[in-house]
Parts: structure tokens; sequence; C-alpha cells
């Protein structure tokens, strides 16, 4: 089963490694991203994720038919998450299951590459000290 | 015609709105609608933002059609 999600609820790994079964499968690969506590040296409590929601959805899908055509992968696992989060909370999980390993890797390493690249969604800083700023506002 | 424009991120804040309705006398592209009223009350020039028409990436070189729904925004920063 492929799963392509934008949620505000909390991201449950097993679950979705459940989603990824096939008998076919002789490897799955999981990549979590977390919400880091610095950003650049300055310390952050938690992120804040606005996202365009129809747009980010349709993103993801794409990216998991591209996967599919570039790689010899069986089920794809897209999930982001939005909403404020707290430093460690798992922001993101691009999961793959395929045959053999190496096609696992590949896809879901190009998996997250491109969710960073093109899915319309905006991270804002909760700094340590109480104030906020949005990623690349150099206002 | 017109189109609807959504904000998010800091163009969100600096619009003070999340989605305007725009009324325009013809088709003009993205880069042309974006100089004719943007430029301004976004503050900063066109290379900064990311375009979309109907939840696809744009260039600004992209003609704008009635009834559509296009997004101006900054560098996306997920993950």
């Amino acid at each position: 089963m492929d799963v392509y999600q934008i949620t505000q609820q909390v991201i449950d790994p097993s679950a979705l490694l459940q989603a990824l079964e096939d008998p076919g499968a002789g490897a799955q690969v999981l990549f979590l991203g977390t919400v880091r506590n610095e950003f650049e040296g300055r310390a952050s409590q938690g992120l804040f994720y606005d996202v365009y929601p129809q747009m980010a959805e349709a993103q993801i899908r794409k990216i998991g038919e591209e996967l599919k055509e570039e790689f010899s992968v069986r089920h794809i696992v897209i999930v982001h998450r939005i909403g404020s989060l707290p430093v460690g909370t798992i922001s993101v999980a691009v999961a793959v299951s395929a045959a053999h390993r190496d096609a696992a890797f590949a896809a879901a390493r190009a998996g997250i590459d491109r969710v960073k690249e093109r899915v319309p969604i905006w991270k804002k800083e909760h700094w340590a000290d109480g104030s906020s700023a949005w990623h690349d506002d150099k206002s | 015609m017109s189109i609807m424009v959504l904000f998010f991120s800091f163009a969100a804040d600096r619009m003070n709105a999340r989605q305007k309705l725009y009324d325009l006398d013809g088709t003009m592209t993205v880069k042309e609608f974006f100089e004719k009223f943007l430029v301004k009350p976004l503050g900063d020039p066109f290379d900064a933002w990311l375009f979309s028409v109907n939840q696809e990436w744009v260039d600004g070189d992209a003609l704008l059609h009635d009834g559509d729904e296009v997004a101006v925004v900054p560098p996306v920063s997920g993950g």
C-alpha cells in the first residue's frame, strides 16, 4: 500500500512500516526527519510548519509516482506533519519497500530530497528565547 | 478576468492575508502580475519568490488565465 499524507496527527513509524509490507520485498528503508534543538547555532524550542495543503498532497503523490518509475520499489510512504512541533518530534517520514536494499536506500534518499526541494511547506523557528522567525526571511 | 492568489509563510505575513482576489485587465505573465501588484507589498524582488499556478510550480513567463489559483511563496523549507 502507498501512503501520501499531510497531517496534523502524530506520525507512527510502525503503522507506516506495516503499509510497506509485501512478500516480494526484501528490504524496507525508513527515513524520519525530527525537529532539532538548534538552527545555525541558535537554540530552538521547536518549529511551526505552514502548508499549502492541496498542492503539498499533490506534490508528495507526484514524488511517489516518480520514485516508482525511477527505482524498483514496491511501496512508498511519504507523510509530512504540520503545525507546531516541539524538539524531538517526527516531522516527516519517507519509507519504501523494495526487492533489494540498493533500490530501497536510493529511493528513500531521493524521496526526502525531493520533498525538501518542492513540497510547499515552510518552517518557522520558535527560538529558545521566546521570539520566532520564518526560515529564509531576511527582513 | 480574476485570479485568486494565495500567500503562505512570511508572504502571508507581509500581505496581511492568506488569499486575495485580483481583477486583471487582460492576460499577463506571472512576472508581469508580480511587478504590477506584489513587488511593493511583498518588499522583495521577483527572484526571492516561488510561484505556482493551479498547484504546479511555474516560471515567471507562465501566462495567467481567468479563474487561476496562484500562489506566491518563499522558498520551501519543509522536512
